[in-house]
């Protein structure tokens, strides 16, 4: 991943209009985004076999992991965004931890939506209190708060500073969501992980690691495009500011 | 009610009567509703995927157009301060 400095190098370049080595690397990877897709569903549809149990939905299980994947990646962002926030204080790890938190909460309302529907087949139920699902939920709603907080408590260093120590914080829940299952136990199904079955067929392991593939790209891109939007919004502001110190625009 | 709860009163376990008893009465699964139809849940969980995708992309593209006005604004009155400052 781009780090925060190359991502504002991407800002500078996408607001003067001019093309860069960060544009071609961004569009390169949304490219290769929408090829995993279209491949990834062709995989899942046409070539992965349906499960003998489960039937046709598990086929949500190719997506639903991959997701669940790309929040974590979107938590860590913002992990590592809101850490380089509080060491540095530069609007660069700001950026970044708000991107991070976005996709998050994104990732993370598809995983419980997807979820619920995979459960509604195997359980019968959309929602039980089962540990993987409740210290997922947590995380998501914590993201939530991020975000609330980041749209409506205003954009003064001590509301970053506050919302960087959240973005770090919030990140302790996640190694809990990921051990759950082994530790507490709980219906939630552990095929790919230790004691778990695994996928029994290779078409099946193929369709899960493009699934992989796929959303991790789709996390670059998504986090990629909002850390720009984010970096080229604080620079037009910072802009405006002296624009109107300097008496231009008043009137 | 739980999962367990619901996986113990499935229809495949439910009716653990004799065969005169499953004919002469129907009993309702309660709570879960193992019934659903897995192609109607498979397409309503892509859909959503989709849809959740398009907003947060949509929203983005949505933050840019609002920062293009901006820009543009900001663009008008700096040339119209130029021309200000070339008049004097």
């Amino acid at each position: 991943m781009a780090t925060s400095e190359a991502l504002a190098a991407g800002t500078k370049v996408e607001t003067s209009g001019s093309r860069s080595w960060g544009d071609v690397v961004f569009y390169t990877v949304l490219a290769l985004c929408a090829a995993a897709f279209l491949i990834t569903l062709q995989v899942i549809f046409f070539k992965a076999p349906v499960e003998s149990t489960m039937g046709i939905v598990q086929k949500i299980f190719y997506f639903h992991v991959p997701i669940a994947y790309s929040m974590y990646v979107g938590a860590a962002v913002c992990f590592l965004g809101s850490a380089g926030y509080l060491a540095r204080g530069t609007r660069g790890w700001d950026a970044l931890a708000r991107a991070g938190a976005e996709c998050a909460v994104a990732m993370g309302v598809l995983v419980l939506v997807t979820g619920a529907l995979w459960g509604a087949k195997a359980w019968g139920v959309y929602w039980t209190w089962d540990p993987r699902l409740t210290t997922a939920l947590l995380s998501v709603l914590i993201y939530v708060a991020y975000v609330v907080m980041r749209a409506f408590a205003g954009d003064g260093d001590s509301e970053r500073k506050f919302a960087a120590a959240l973005g770090v914080l919030g990140a302790a829940n996640l190694p809990i969501i990921h051990y759950s299952v082994q530790k507490w136990g709980g219906n939630h199904p552990k095929v790919i992980t230790s004691g778990g079955g695994g996928l029994q067929h290779p078409d099946m392991k193929l369709a899960l690691m493009l699934g992989f593939l796929t959303f991790t790209l789709l996390a670059v891109v998504l986090i990629w495009t909002r850390v720009r939007i984010e970096l080229a919004a604080s620079r037009l502001s910072e802009a405006e500011e002296e624009a109107l110190e300097l008496g231009v625009g008043e009137e | 009610m739980s999962a367990d709860q619901a996986g113990q009163q499935a229809p495949g376990t439910a009716g653990q009567g004799t065969a005169d008893d499953r004919g002469a009465t129907f009993r309702a699964v309660e709570g879960g509703n193992q019934m659903q139809s897995g192609e109607k849940l498979l397409v309503e969980a892509y859909a959503v995927i989709w849809i959740v995708i398009l907003v947060f992309v949509a929203s983005m593209f949505r933050r840019q157009r609002r920062l293009d006005r901006r820009i543009e604004t900001l663009e008008a009155a700096l040339q119209k301060a130029r021309a200000k400052t070339g008049s004097e």
